[in-house]
């Protein structure tokens, strides 16, 4: 998209240099309107970033702090700390917080979208109580995600209202799971991370499904296609878009994923253990706790390579659904 | 064929139950968390210690949270900051996301790309060279930026820009280009164009995108976290902590806390949802 653009505007640009001035001064009020935005961006996006990127070469720890980018140059012993080296705490805790951070991705995307699918597709028909179910089915997401990770870590506990129900109401446990300690934790981190995500989903679902003309489904009966058929030739393809856009939130939201779990665990200043911990909850703690400026920032820096190899696949994989309607 | 007939007329049916079931189950799950929320809010410590649940009816916890810990300072600076924050990255967004939306400008392309780019760059990416450049332009020029209002207000707005741009992008873009050309035909200047034919146009995207910009704001604690730990300036997410922790366990209090936390935005939201609404998903469907 952006490619075929720019090959068409280049050409006659090249061919009269001067040209570019004139549609600089043209276009005066545009540069005008976007300077505040661009000032912001550059102080506050652009030079963090390079000097983050800068202070994963540096030996940034507690007695370096306030020389911030005069800190010794260590080259990539940083990296080798956070990858490499078998003796190093840090790479360990890395590569549990990497793999507990895969699983915890997958399975909050697959399940986010398939709930709120189905959720979507029951809501778009008519029938009473439709707004209320709606209404309600999207207050989760409007509870400030530190009140969701406050409150879940609340109902988790050992005598919380989750194993209330579970062993002492309901008996489909035979005793009371540990969720905040130990292997349950990433269980008991998933599950409100879906439950906070699915409305927004949802919503952006039905969004897509409100759109699709009902002659098409219509059509496709008369083709005498049955109600999967239906979904998987008529409703899939045409979310394809919708689809595309929450697959590559997800990776960025799951990936990036903190407040939730950080409040969960004794309210940030906690550790959610081995099985529970997540990449951002290891680099802040790191960082600010045992002030490891350096190894976080070569860890961040790996982080934001594995997304964006992740969003590049997702632009190959979807390149064609995205719509984008520009004037 | 099926279409006629008692037996398509019973499948239906069937389908139509066994749909609002699934739903209602949903909507359960849903709120079950929230109504727990507010019913322990309700309960002494000693019911939610012992487990033995009466009617929720003790609403001293309501009076007793804002004595317990300063918790009226919190949740002014964070209504000072998020509101802040809403109206300065919502002034920029809505100009910037204009020019996008209505020039093509030398270099616009890459200015949205930019854009777009700083969404895959995680929080912490910012925070930690954020963090000590503040210490550094304190000591070298005197301005104070960790424990004040500009310094979390200045974070925040730029932070939420480049996705507001992205949002205001796609209204501006879907108001005919005419409507403008006419208004200055019969006089108006460019920015009188602006301001009295686009803004009127495009106040649904303008209210969903404040909306998500304060949500998010309210929401935000890892930066809070670093930039805001003294009580004058700390945001709720700081705040609500002291509940629990080193010196007291109150749930109880933590609870109600967390349901007055909730409220503010649930009120917004709810006024506002149809703006929201119409609002998000039409940029979402544009993409």
């Amino acid at each position: 998209m952006q490619h075929r653009k720019r090959r068409k505007k280049y050409k006659p640009e090249l061919i009269k240099k001067e040209g570019l001035f004139t549609k600089i001064k043209k276009n005066k009020l545009a540069y005008l309107l976007i300077t505040p935005a661009i000032i912001g961006m550059i102080f506050i996006h652009l030079v963090p970033i390079v000097s983050g990127i800068l202070m994963s070469f540096l030996k940034l720890n507690q007695f370096t702090l306030k020389q911030f980018l005069k800190a010794p140059f260590i080259g990539l012993d940083n990296y080798k700390a956070v990858l490499f080296d078998p003796t190093s705490t840090i790479r360990s805790g890395f590569l549990d917080a990497l793999r507990n951070t895969a699983i915890f991705g997958v399975i909050c995307s697959v399940s986010v979208i398939c709930i709120s699918l189905l959720l979507a597709i029951l809501l778009n028909r008519n029938f009473k109580l439709r707004g209320l179910a709606r209404t309600l089915l999207m207050t989760p997401w409007v509870v400030p995600s530190f009140v969701v990770g406050m409150l879940w870590g609340f109902m988790w506990q050992n005598d919380g209202i989750i194993n209330r129900v579970l062993v002492d109401i309901l008996h489909i446990l035979p005793k009371k799971p540990f969720w905040l300690t130990g292997p349950m934790v990433l269980v008991a981190i998933i599950i409100p991370t879906i439950w906070r995500q699915v409305p927004f989903v949802m919503l952006m679902f039905l969004a897509g499904l409100q759109q699709i003309p009902d002659e098409y489904y219509e059509a496709a009966k008369i083709d005498g296609a049955n109600a999967w058929q239906r979904f998987r030739h008529v409703t899939l393809p045409m979310l394809r878009s919708v689809l595309s856009i929450q697959i590559l939130n997800g990776i960025i939201n799951y990936v990036y994923s903190f407040n939730i779990v950080a409040m969960m665990f004794g309210h940030g200043a906690g550790f959610p253990g081995k099985y529970g911990d997540l990449l951002m909850t290891n680099i802040n703690r790191n960082s600010f706790q045992i002030w490891q400026f350096g190894t976080g920032a070569a860890a961040t820096v790996i982080v934001m390579l594995c997304v964006m190899l992740l969003v590049a696949v997702w632009y190959k994989v979807f390149q064609d659904d995205l719509v984008v309607k520009d004037n | 064929m099926r279409k006629t007939g008692i037996n398509y007329k019973k499948r239906k049916k069937i389908y139509n139950i066994l749909a609002n079931t699934i739903l209602f189950l949903f909507v359960f799950f849903a709120i079950a968390p929230i109504l727990w929320m507010v019913a322990t809010s309700l309960m002494t410590q000693n019911e939610i210690v012992t487990g033995k649940y009466t009617v929720p009816s003790h609403f001293e916890n309501y009076i007793e949270m804002w004595q317990n810990i300063n918790f009226f300072q919190y949740f002014k600076n964070s209504v000072i900051i998020c509101a802040s924050t809403t109206a300065v990255a919502l002034i920029i967004a809505t100009l910037a996301g204009y020019a996008v939306a209505r020039y093509k400008f030398p270099g616009s392309n890459l200015f949205g790309a930019t854009v777009l780019a700083t969404q895959m760059v995680p929080g912490i990416m910012f925070l930690l060279p954020l963090y000590l450049m503040f210490i550094k332009i304190q000591e070298t020029l005197g301005i104070r930026l960790i424990n004040t209002y500009p310094g979390i207000i200045i974070v925040y707005s730029a932070f939420f820009i480049p996705f507001s741009i992205w949002i205001l992008r796609g209204f501006f873009a879907s108001i005919p280009v005419e409507l403008e050309e006419a208004a200055i035909i019969d006089g108006c200047s460019r920015i009188g164009a602006f301001v009295r034919v686009v803004l009127p146009l495009a106040r649904v995207g303008i209210i969903a995108t404040g909306i998500y910009i304060f949500l998010m704001a309210w929401d935000e604690l890892l930066f809070a976290w670093a930039l805001t730990t003294s009580t004058d300036v700390a945001t709720i997410p700081v705040g609500i902590r002291l509940y629990v922790g080193n010196y007291q366990n109150r749930y109880d209090l933590l609870m109600a806390a967390g349901c007055v936390t909730t409220l503010p935005v649930l009120i917004i939201f709810f006024g506002l949802q149809k703006h929201f609404i119409t609002g998000m998903t039409a940029g979402a469907v544009k993409g």
